[in-house]
């Protein structure tokens, strides 16, 4: 059975999120910045009333920052207890895609890509990479005392 | 996906209820035994059990945790005839019934947690019914026949079917049938509605869920099969829980009213007592919901002050709007007030299992103590409670475990056999509270600990606390299994100081015993808060920790000479007492900015001035306090957010535990 999926660009590559894992997704205007946090959180924003971290996308996956656009995005995630705005460079696709269509990412993209990527699907002709979440919002504990 | 939530609803409303009534079989477990030294009966305190464990049993049986159900019964037909004999337990029965709410409480803690709740501890349930060799109750005549479905008969424990069809009962046995669906989700009738509005016409026997073939019918795939006991009519529950008449099928008709079976008596009184104490149980998860909601509202009235003080800058006559804009926070505050009291939980509510951990305690050690408790009248939020609990257990089972000697020491030592450990609490003020745990153990053996530790003794209190505090640190020299290898204290400092922007300190005299002394703030509040700029963004911190607010004239500042790779460090000359001087902005890696009239912001620890240098202070007003919950930004010397009116979080700022961060930094190099 197809689910719906949110399509989302960070330097030029399209990821997915299964809709099951997402809130909503929002425009993205700055963020306040903590001192001491982990160098891909850009900060706290406040979305619906909540106040959430916001993940980098291209810092978390080893890229150079970008200065924000009109086209920036935030797509609010939940895992488990915790809510996170993950910023990405674009975000407006939602698209149906069957996870028994899921293929295993090739063993060297998992590599490379740190864990991040867990596998790959079709979006139409479009090759578009799952990822995984829990890696990509880090650890419950962060080491920092 | 509604029927999931439903069910989940469901437990944890059966573990709110269970843990009440476990605490109270707990209390009443230790009245029994202190009757017991004294030699006398305790009918009170046996009834009241008894109340508890039919509940819990009742509970379980509805949500279909079998163990439990089981341990309850045994230890409720070995109080049935304590209590039928005036209150006396037969002899062995107290530790097994200690052991009977450790098990449930030990299941309810799994079903909690999503996990397989483990069989009944056979041992526990054989040393139950071996107490109790008589049959109890009315004699029971074959029981009358249920109508059932076999699906449903096969799922019933003899205990339920027997109360089913105790044929003495003159209420009617019946079996409703609940499906969920989103529909009915959305008039708002789930099978925890449904339940709750049975709860005082009827008493429910079991609930039982049943899958279904997903239909039109049953949109969920799953039915609740409720078995009941009742008086009222069908329409009665029919309307009570807005289902229809047709769902109702009864399983046993009345009894005849004559011999009225001793269960029936019980459940009235309960049924009296729960309904008469006026008492609605909420998750905490509710009240915070209303606190956001409420937090909101504050901020659109931050706005609105800030519109009309605009209004009043164009030169409008706004006095009539401010005196609303004023009175509207002050109900704001009388709002946010009612809620937080809501949120409340009494001291002795939270201490209330300290009694039973110290019994544990001298079991398992052998040493012979004295808890003397005084919770006081002091009331705290429920989020508070549950970061400070853990520290006090650490803290009590250090003093029994490290601190007080076992009874042929003591007498060695010209001291009583019977140690006494006192466990206090009062209201400092109308935001903190202090917590004792005094023994007079011992004392901690500061050389012996510096030593193994490989520090240097320390001289002050301060340094003690610091060194007890070391991760790894422990007092005894073989780990016992009550308190593993002194990394209680860690986590207490953690909870307190870390967690709850409290403090520790102890005081230890060598043969005399040990004190430690938390203090914690009650709730986390809407704050009195300055606001300042510093590295390009807007700060908060609580005006309560701030001493002064002075300007930085470059005449009354000092440069220390300080080493390679550390952030500078300034002396600031304040009425010829000199004070440490950081600037904030290097402290957190911000841009630093150039400011005329720079401003440091001075905090006093333990006494001991430290002064923040920040680039402009904005102002002062209340702020609603968030918590920061992710792990990603809780960072030392935050505590947490606010919104100032302009939709970005404002952080709000611990200077006195950055101040101690900082101070620590510098002089524990050593380690």
């Amino acid at each position: 059975m197809s689910v719906l999926h949110v399509l989302f660009k960070v330097a030029g590559s399209e990821y997915a999120l299964p809709y099951s894992e997402v809130l909503h997704m929002e425009s993205f205007a700055g963020a306040t910045k903590v001192p001491g946090a982990p160098p891909y959180v850009t900060g706290l924003m406040q979305v619906r009333g909540r106040v959430l971290p916001v993940i980098d996308l291209r810092v978390r996956f080893g890229l150079e920052s970008q200065a924000l656009t009109a086209d920036s995005r935030v797509v609010v995630v939940q895992a488990g207890k915790r809510a996170l705005a993950l910023l990405a460079d674009s975000a407006r696709e939602v698209v149906k895609i069957d996870p028994a269509d899921y293929r295993a990412a090739p063993e060297m993209v998992s590599e490379t890509g740190q864990g991040f990527v867990k596998s790959v699907a079709h979006a139409g002709s479009r090759l578009v990479m799952l990822i995984d979440l829990q890696k990509v919002i880090g650890e419950e504990h962060v080491d920092g005392s | 996906m509604s029927d999931r939530v439903d069910l989940k609803q469901f437990v944890s409303g059966f573990l709110v209820e269970a843990d009440e009534h476990l605490s109270l079989a707990n209390r009443n477990l230790l009245t029994v035994e202190a009757d017991l030294k004294q030699g006398r009966p305790s009918p009170r305190a046996i009834r009241d059990l008894y109340r508890s464990l039919h509940t819990i049993k009742g509970l379980a049986a509805m949500v279909g945790v079998e163990p439990i159900v089981d341990i309850a019964h045994a230890m409720e037909t070995v109080l049935r005839s304590a209590d039928r004999r005036g209150g006396v337990l037969p002899a062995r029965a107290l530790d097994l019934l200690l052991q009977g709410v450790a098990s449930i409480e030990h299941r309810a803690a799994e079903l909690a947690a999503g996990a397989e709740v483990q069989p009944p501890p056979r041992a526990l349930i054989d040393g139950l019914s071996d107490l109790e060799p008589v049959a109890v109750g009315p004699a029971r005549s074959p029981s009358a026949t249920l109508t059932l479905p076999a699906e449903i008969a096969e799922r019933l424990s003899d205990s339920e079917r027997t109360q089913l069809a105790l044929p003495g009962d003159t209420r009617r046995a019946l079996r409703l049938e609940f499906i969920p669906s989103p529909a009915r989700a959305a008039e708002g009738v789930t099978i925890t509605t449904v339940r709750e509005r049975l709860m005082p016409l009827a008493e429910l026997v079991k609930v039982i869920p049943v899958a279904r073939a997903a239909s039109a019918d049953a949109p969920g795939g799953l039915a609740f099969q409720i078995l009941l006991l009742t008086t009222a009519t069908d329409r009665e529950l029919a309307s009570a829980v807005g289902l229809e008449v047709e769902r109702l099928e009864v399983i046993r008709k009345a009894g005849p009213p004559a011999e009225l079976p001793a269960e029936g008596a019980g459940e009235t009184v309960i049924d009296e007592g729960v309904a008469s104490r006026g008492v609605v149980r909420v998750e905490v998860a509710r009240l915070d919901d209303a606190l956001e909601k409420l937090s909101a509202v504050v901020v659109t009235r931050f706005r609105l002050g800030r519109a009309v003080t605009e209004l009043a800058a164009r030169g409008a006559d706004v006095r009539a709007l401010q005196q609303i804009v004023q009175e509207s926070a002050r109900q704001l505050r009388d709002l946010r007030g009612s809620i937080m009291r809501a949120r409340m939980i009494s001291v002795a509510e939270m201490l209330e299992r300290v009694p039973l951990l110290v019994r544990g305690l001298a079991r398992q050690t052998g040493k012979a103590i004295t808890l003397d408790l005084d919770t006081g009248k002091a009331e705290l939020d429920k989020a508070v409670a549950e970061r400070v609990f853990p520290a006090i257990i650490h803290l009590v089972r250090n003093a029994v475990d490290h601190g007080i000697e076992a009874p042929e020491e003591r007498v060695r030592a010209g001291k009583p056999a019977q140690s006494t450990l006192h466990v206090a609490c009062f209201e400092r003020s109308s935001n903190q509270l202090e917590l004792t745990v005094e023994d007079d153990g011992a004392g901690v053996d500061v050389a012996a600990l510096a030593r193994r530790a490989g520090r240097e003794v320390p001289t002050t209190e301060e340094g003690l606390l610091a060194l007890l505090t070391l991760p790894g640190v422990s007092t005894l020299e073989a780990a016992t299994t009550t308190s593993g290898r002194g990394l209680g204290m860690n986590i207490v400092k953690r909870a307190v100081v870390d967690d709850l922007a409290g403090e520790v300190s102890v005081r230890s005299v060598r043969g005399r015993g040990t004190t430690f002394v938390l203090r914690i703030p009650l709730s986390i509040t809407i704050i009195d808060a300055f606001s300042f700029r510093c590295g390009r963004q807007p700060f908060v911190v609580p005006v309560s920790v701030v001493d002064e607010i002075v300007e930085v004239k470059p005449a009354d500042v000092t440069r220390v000479p300080s080493g390679k790779g550390r952030a500078e460090l300034r002396m600031l000359d304040r009425r010829g007492v000199a004070i440490p001087l950081v600037k904030l902005d290097g402290v957190f890696h911000l841009p630093s900015e150039e400011t005329p009239a720079r401003k440091a912001i001075l905090v006093r620890r333990n006494g001991m001035p430290f002064a923040f240098e920040v680039d402009q202070m904005l102002g002062q007003q209340e702020v609603v306090v968030r918590p920061l919950e992710d792990p990603l930004v809780r960072r030392p010397g935050i505590v947490g957010s606010t919104d100032l009116g302009d939709g970005q979080p404002t952080l709000v700022l611990d200077l006195l535990s950055l101040s101690a961060n900082l101070s620590r930094r510098r002089t524990d190099v050593r380690a």
